[in-house]
């Protein structure tokens, strides 16, 4: 396996501002690589580095080993890039969206022709094709920035946030399309703040905050190093609160911890044991919640916080 | 693969230029894929192109016919030139660089701010460079597009008023198309920096106003008191409406080599400017 991205020492810096503080990180060829973290962790700073539209303040960053300062045309040749925001191009049909951005990449007409098919087909959007931008949903938007990210045949597909603001349904079919393109090889980082969606998709991803790499790993593997496999989850009044904390504290096992986000409690390197205990002290048993633990669980662990604010 | 700390060697660095960048002009040389913008501002507006070629043509005319008909009852010119006459040389240049201020002022804010089309072309391999070149250029087509629109209405008035003197008055095109490379090549740069769209019509008002009033379209400018007779030269539309009189006329003077002149020296330096300023709030991002 071949590093496809490199970075090391990575720092990005607006005037006084550390948006990203040193963090190293290689994606391999093929994979689905996240970056999670929550609003402001430098997510997005990085992946405007990787995709040339920001300089690199510091540090090192080669993608196909190429480095982004000197050889940003060839890298970005390579990439197909879904912005957190939907920037269609409002004036123009779904189809010639992505036919006049193959133009950006110098594609020969009957090549963009078809890719623009294809893009269209893949991601559900055939019958649209016609159809102004406004006509379009949510989610149908960024399947169609997708499509126009898949135009010039990346070899990296980088997305950021590529499901904040769409429902259910249409978050799942992303999801989907985005398993697909994995399969087909292409190479994918994504960033996120919704820790299903880092779990569900990535291969491997870092945890962010405030600039810094936390944590690096397989998803479940993270989950298993840091918080272990069960989690039990209590929404505690005021004068619960210390008695509950109190009973269970003794009782947790090595690496067990207790972390509190406002009036909820999370007790990690549970048992069963500890479940029944806490049902016993807490009248409502709604407010006990018994549960495997997940990248949430992972990130209040390392930090404290919870991921979305 | 790690996330521990790099190697001493590798340290932070000075931000550093792409390479391709001249270092005394502050931006790299434009190519071909300029003409990548430029197409797509094209393929937009013949989506539209029915809507957006009606006031060209309704603004001339009706500007003739009240001014031309109207006031210039009133108006005598020394010979026997009529004062509808004077006004159309003006009208080649005048209204169509309105079409170019509109593209570069508002057209160009919206590709800039509202709608991120800028930010999208920027993540293709399109150099920002390209991206303001190309969009300047689409705003010289509209205007040399507009000054094409205006010489029919003008050529087919001719029989009755007299209006087109010269068969060189075709060359107005291609010099409706460099004055709007000049004027664009400014406009764009005052939206570069403008916060919002209602800031943009500062622009209209303290520059394109007074440039079409004091151009020497609707009245010769030498009856003019002599300071603002000075005045209305640093106007790119004053040198512009001299070039097309005279193409219009037939009458040429050694003074029109002049305002030619002027208009191919200044333009450069306003296109790099446009580029320049725009490049700097893209990459601003």
């Amino acid at each position: 396996m071949t590093a496809i991205i490199q970075a090391a020492a990575l720092v990005k810096r607006y005037g006084d501002f550390q948006a990203v503080d040193g963090v190293d990180f290689s994606v391999e060829a093929g994979e689905f690589f996240g970056l999670l973290g929550p609003n402001g962790a430098g997510k997005t700073s990085t992946i405007k580095m990787i995709s040339c539209v920001q300089p690199v303040t510091g540090g090192t960053l080669h993608v196909a080993g190429m480095d982004v300062g000197s050889h940003d045309r060839q890298v970005k040749a390579m990439l197909g890039v879904v912005p957190q925001d939907d920037n269609l191009d409002q004036d123009l049909t779904v189809r010639q969206n992505l036919e006049v951005y193959a133009r950006y990449f110098e594609i020969p007409k009957a090549v963009a022709r078809e890719r623009v098919a294809d893009g269209l087909e893949l991601m559900q959007l055939a019958e649209k094709a016609d159809e102004k931008i406004d006509a379009l949903s949510g989610g149908m938007k960024r399947r169609l920035v997708i499509a126009r990210a898949l135009v010039n045949d990346p070899r990296i597909l980088i997305l950021d946030e590529p499901t904040t603001g769409l429902d259910p349904q249409a978050r799942h079919l992303v999801w989907r399309k985005l398993r697909l393109l994995r399969e087909r090889g292409v190479t994918i980082l994504l960033t996120t703040h919704y820790m299903d969606e880092a779990e569900y998709l990535c291969d491997r991803l870092i945890i962010m905050d405030h600039g810094r790499a936390l944590a690096e790993g397989h998803p479940r593997e993270l989950i298993a190093r840091h918080v272990g496999r069960d989690v039990l989850e209590m929404r505690l009044s005021v004068d619960e609160n210390e008695r509950v904390v109190e009973a269970l504290r003794p009782r947790l096992g090595e690496g067990g911890r207790i972390e509190q986000i406002e009036d909820v409690a999370y007790a990690y390197g549970v048992t069963d044991e500890h479940r029944r205990l806490a049902e016993g002290l807490i009248d409502d048993p709604y407010r006990v919640l018994f549960r495997r633990a997940n990248l949430e669980d992972v990130f209040l662990t390392l930090t404290g916080r919870g991921l979305v604010e | 693969m790690s996330i521990v700390s790099p190697p001493p060697s590798r340290t932070v660095r000075p931000a550093r230029r792409s390479s391709s960048v001249i270092p005394w002009l502050g931006i790299a040389m434009p190519g071909p894929r300029s003409y990548r913008v430029w197409q797509r501002n094209r393929d937009v507006f013949f989506r539209l192109w029915k809507a957006e070629s009606l006031p060209p043509t309704i603004e001339p005319l009706v500007t003739l016919l009240g001014l031309g008909l109207g006031l210039g009852g009133y108006v005598s010119l020394g010979g026997d030139q009529e004062y509808v006459q004077f006004l159309a040389p003006g009208m080649l240049m005048v209204f169509p660089m309105f079409a170019a201020m509109f593209e570069a002022l508002f057209g160009s804010y919206f590709r800039m701010d509202q709608h991120g089309t800028y930010a999208a072309i920027y993540a293709t391999p399109v150099r920002p460079e390209e991206i303001v070149l190309g969009d300047i250029a689409w705003a010289a087509t509209r205007m040399a597009l507009n000054t094409a629109m205006v010489l029919l209405i003008l050529l087919a008035l001719t029989p009755w008023m007299g209006l087109i003197q010269s068969p060189w008055v075709v060359l107005t095109i291609p010099v409706g198309f460099l004055v709007g490379l000049l004027m664009s090549g400014l406009a764009i740069a005052f939206t570069s920096v403008a916060r919002s769209l209602s800031q943009l019509s500062y622009f209209f008002s303290i520059f394109v106003l007074p440039m079409f009033w004091f151009s020497g379209g609707f009245f010769p400018t030498d009856q003019l008191p002599a300071w603002a007779t000075k005045m209305a030269a640093i106007f790119p539309l004053y040198h512009a409406v001299a070039v097309s009189r005279a193409l219009t006329t037939g009458v040429f003077e050694w003074g029109i080599l002049g305002n030619l002149l002027w208009l191919v020296v200044v333009t450069p330096p306003a296109l790099w400017l446009g580029i320049w300023a725009m490049r700097r709030r893209i990459i601003q991002g």
